[in-house]
């Protein structure tokens, strides 16, 4: 079968007073990848079960090749949305053989008991059970039974597969292995899949696009390089991974976002401040409170007193991964680094500078459930401090002269 | 322990199914080894009632599955209106006697029964049940009816194990709704093998229908022959035995026809991988067409012998139900004013709360050894013998009780317990024992035996560890275990039948001589008041335990909603 087009039209979906789903939207070409990446309760599963047709939507559409599956008075059942599926605790039937199992999705296809035999055998040799067919799941490992489960998803070549967190029962060297050959028998196959995980990196590893959900919302669809490098939210720049995040006031903004700006992070020194070159992801105001999230990548640890050195912070945990070390920095009582590769070996307590890559510090509006977490005065350095009030607003076509919140930044923090 | 239960089970039970080959041994007959009395149950009317007994047993199984099976589904994996309720009417039903369902049956159906009394239309109802009322239909009905909460029981603690994925997986690879039911029923076959053999070893040692409406219906069933054995003239112990053997071993080939169906495969399908499975969303067609189907179940299976029993209590002897100038309560003062008949009910409540008492004491600590792991063989032989007593008709119990302690030996070593309400309460406990015993083994396997020994690392002792630990986390199985016994004592037929002091009836015994003596209403109406004053023990226990026991003690095992 052709893999199928998918198109999702301010889909959503109600249990009760909970709204699971709210109005998502999304359309994929045929053969695309998808990763939904979410924590647990962001809606996807029940955004994956709508498309497999086993709920049945609240509002919206969902078409399949242009022909509508679900809507306000159509809901085409699972059976009939020609689908692939592997489930999360992989729903193998446990009367039945593997080679069963396996042949199972064939009936629809209408082929010879022979025929259907000898293509579910080839497909169990392609994920490598042949050996096993006569056998039933509980006599598998878990490994073994999640390729059953591939396979049985795959072997109807259906328009659509879907994922149902697939990877999450097993062990890290597991998941590593089964990720690779999901993404190649899926590719292979040229089905339109669509892949529902909590795991960042699987996702990046999968998808040809990542759609990021957050309370029932799909609050970013894109390539995996977009949503890593322009990610929406903070909410999409933390769960696709950070270092650390910081609080201050926009200083300068620049003309078109993204674009890089100067952030004032406050320290425990009333009267100093640091000034920090980074990517402002909206359109905020200067004097606006903001929060800037760092990505691994950015923060980078230099050679003492480098010119570029930002900021001077504590070695506080580090831990060895063959190539180098990962490292916890301390920046304040409250302020730290994680995930900071550095190929040396230091000692916790030790100082060391750092450098803050401007395109991965992602500047958004401050969320007003964090609190303000000011850094270690000790921590600015001397060219990169600024004492309050020494630092004007850089002039910027939206915002010519200081700003009364700007000027209130000022009073706040001198003596 | 095993002092305990040898003198409790093994002795009784073994001796006297031991007649049955050697009656000399225990001074039945002349012969020290002989197959003679296998001769006679298998021959004549003892044969012929033996084939009544397996047709009975297979159409029961086969009907209590048949309704267990959608039941336990619309229970437990829907959203159906009053499901609590539903689950209430199942150990209602469960707890009721199987004698008084017949006996609300057949005061219903009987010649010049209630229906007869009630007008043309319902008359005309009663001759044409009637017919198959008493015979083999009514039989199966009536124990098929009984035998729905085992086989419901069954089948719902399997439920948890099928998540709603394995359906789902087939609908996503193109089965349709009937193609997925397909997939999912055969996962369900080792606990629908369960409770066909569970509801066949049931019905086949139940006395209560043989003795009401079996013999009603002359259609003599096993258990019926065992007791006219014993109780009638000649007096034939290895011919009892011998029927008791028989019924041991048919039970026996239904749980080796089990065993050989499940052919070694009890699907591992519960695992942490396992999603819990989500309720099927009935909409307002749904809820009324299924909702009518598990009403019309309990009607039929609760509704029609409470009916039968209440209104012939309250009809006069010349009245009809619907005129309503012919009803009367007068029934029920009898009941209580008459000494002959309140006498056996206060007697059996007795017995059955001291019963219950020492059964559910000795079930914790039994249940705790044979859940305790490095028992080895001790503990394998222990969990045969309670097996072996679960599956053995109480009948053939109470006959091993007669055989051995009205031996002459017994009263010559000064042990004359034969005739007196001490051995029939030991009968009850022993009776009652492997039953309870098995029900707190589930609860007591999962007890993490890590709760224990924290309590013990952290200073307490092995008692305080057990009441500060091991009570509250049990405490809600042995309150049911509690009830459970006290229902089975006090309605208790077998037993009380064959070992009852003379001159002193317990309950069964005196509504049963009631009804044989043509005093229906007396005997419906002191069955009414037996009911109603064991609900309302029950119900007086729940309240204790939801008003006495802390919160936290409730929230163990506590099913959400």
């Amino acid at each position: 079968m052709s893999a199928a087009e998918v198109h999702l039209d301010r889909v959503c979906k109600r249990y009760g007073e909970v709204e699971a789903l709210v109005e998502a939207s999304l359309a994929l070409e045929p053969g695309c990848f998808l990763v939904l990446l979410g924590p647990s309760g962001s809606g996807k599963t029940t955004l994956l079960r709508c498309l497999a047709g086993i709920e049945k939507v609240s509002a919206g559409e969902i078409r399949l090749d242009g022909r509508v599956a679900s809507g306000a008075r159509t809901h085409t059942p699972p059976d009939r949305r020609d689908l692939g599926m592997v489930f999360q605790d992989f729903a193998l039937w446990p009367h039945m053989t593997v080679l069963e199992n396996v042949a199972f999705p064939l009936k629809r296809r209408r082929l010879t008991r022979t025929a259907s035999g000898q293509r579910a055998s080839a497909m169990l040799e392609k994920v490598g059970l042949a050996a096993f067919a006569a056998r039933y799941p509980h006599e598998l490992s878990g490994g073994q039974q999640q390729r059953v489960a591939l396979a049985r998803a795959l072997v109807a070549r259906p328009g659509l597969l879907l994922f149902d967190e697939p990877l999450s029962a097993l062990d890290a060297n597991l998941r590593e292995r089964l990720r690779v050959e999901i993404g190649t028998l899926a590719r292979e196959h040229e089905a339109t899949s669509v892949y529902i995980t909590h795991d960042q990196a699987e996702a990046f590893a999968l998808g040809d696009r990542i759609g990021l959900l957050e309370d029932g919302r799909l609050v970013q669809i894109g390539t995996p390089e977009e949503i890593y490098g322009a990610p929406a939210t903070p909410f999409v720049a933390r769960f696709t991974g950070i270092s650390g995040s910081l609080e201050g006031r926009l200083l300068s903004a620049p003309a078109r976002t993204p674009g890089v700006g100067r952030v004032l992070i406050p320290s425990t020194d009333p009267g100093l401040q640091l000034v920090l070159e980074a990517t402002v992801m909206a359109a905020l105001e200067p004097g606006a409170a903001v929060q800037v999230v760092l990505r691994p990548t950015a923060t980078r640890i230099i050679r003492s007193g480098a010119r570029a050195a930002v900021l001077r912070t504590v070695i506080r945990d580090g831990a060895y991964h063959g190539r180098g070390y990962f490292y916890v920095l301390g920046a304040g009582a409250q302020v730290d680094f994680t995930g900071v590769f550095d190929r040396r070996r230091f000692g916790r307590g030790e100082s060391v500078d750092i450098y803050i890559d401007p395109a991965g510090a992602l500047v958004y509006a401050a969320d007003a459930r964090t609190p303000a977490r000011p850094l270690d005065a000790d921590a600015v350095l001397e060219h990169t401090g600024a004492p309050a009030g020494s630092y004007g607003p850089r002039p910027s076509p939206r915002t010519p002269g200081l700003t009364p919140s700007m000027s209130m930044l000022h009073q706040e923090h001198l003596p | 322990m095993f002092v305990v239960l040898g003198l409790l089970l093994v002795v009784p039970i073994g001796a006297f199914l031991l007649v049955a080959v050697s009656p000399k041994l225990f001074v039945q007959g002349t012969s020290w080894l002989t197959l003679a009395p296998f001769g006679q149950a298998f021959s004549g009317a003892a044969l012929a009632a033996l084939g009544r007994t397996a047709v009975c047993g297979v159409g029961a199984a086969l009907l209590a599955t048949l309704c267990g099976l959608p039941l336990a589904m619309l229970v437990h994996r829907t959203n159906l209106v009053g499901r609590r309720i539903w689950s209430v009417g199942i150990w209602a039903l469960l707890l009721s006697p199987s004698y008084l369902v017949a006996i609300g049956w057949e005061r219903l159906f009987e010649p010049a029964g209630v229906l007869d009394h009630a007008g043309q239309l319902l008359t005309g109802v009663a001759t044409f049940g009637r017919g198959p009322l008493y015979g083999p239909g009514g039989i199966i009905l009536i124990d098929g009816l009984k035998g729905v909460p085992f086989a419901y029981l069954a089948i719902s603690a399997a439920l948890p194990g099928l998540g709603s994925s394995f359906e789902q997986a087939a609908r996503a690879h193109g089965a349709g709704r009937l193609g997925a039911l397909r997939v999912i029923v055969p996962i369900l076959a080792p606990a629908l093998w369960t409770a066909l053999a569970i509801v066949f070893a049931e019905t086949i040692s139940d006395y209560g229908v043989a003795a009401t409406l079996g013999y009603d219906a002359h259609y003599f069933l096993s258990t019926w022959s065992l007791y006219n054995a014993v109780y009638s003239i000649p007096i034939s112990f290895p011919l009892a035995a011998s029927i008791g053997v028989t019924l041991v071993a048919l039970a026996g080939i239904a749980l080796l026809a089990q065993r050989r169906a499940i052919n070694g495969r009890t699907y591992r399908v519960l695992s942490g991988r396992t999603r819990p499975h989500t309720r099927h969303q009935f909409g307002r067609r749904g809820q009324i067409l299924c909702g009518s189907a598990v009403t019309l179940f309990f009607l039929v299976a609760l509704g029609v012998p409470v009916l039968g029993a209440v209104s012939a209590s309250l009809l006069s002897s010349d009245g009809t139900i619907f005129g309503g100038f012919h009803l009367t309560l007068n029934y029920y003062a009898q009941v209580f004013s008459d000494g002959a008949l309140i006498t056996p009910l206060l007697y059996s409540l007795k017995l059955a709360l001291i019963c219950a008492t020492v059964v559910t004491l000795l079930s914790v600590p039994v249940a705790r050894l044979l859940t305790r792991g490095g028992t080895g063989r001790v503990g394998r032989v222990l969990d045969l013998v309670l097996l072996g007593a679960v599956a053995l008709p109480s009948l053939v119990m109470a006959a091993g009780y007669i055989l051995i302690y009205n031996l002459p030996v017994m009263h010559s070593v000064g042990l004359s317990l034969y005739g007196t309400t001490l051995l029939l309460g030991i009968a009850y406990v022993a009776g009652g024992l492997p039953n309870n015993a098995r029900i707190l083994i589930g609860p007591l396997s999962q007890l993490d035996d890590g709760l224990l020994l924290s309590a013990r690392s952290h200073g307490a002792s092995a008692a305080r560890t057990w009441r500060t630990v091991g009570v509250p986390v049990l405490s809600r199985y042995i309150v049911w275990v509690w009830l459970y016994c006290f229902a089975g004592t006090f309605f208790e037929l077998p037993i009380s039948e064959f070992l009852y002091p003379a001159g002193k009836f317990p309950l069964s015994v005196m509504i049963n001589k009631e009804l044989a003596n043509y005093h229906y209403s007396e005997g419906t109406a002191m069955e009414v008041v037996a009911v109603l004053g064991s609900l309302m023990i029950v119900a007086l226990v729940l309240g204790l335990y939801r008003l006495l026991v802390p919160h936290g003690w409730r929230q163990v095992g506590a099913t959400r909603p």
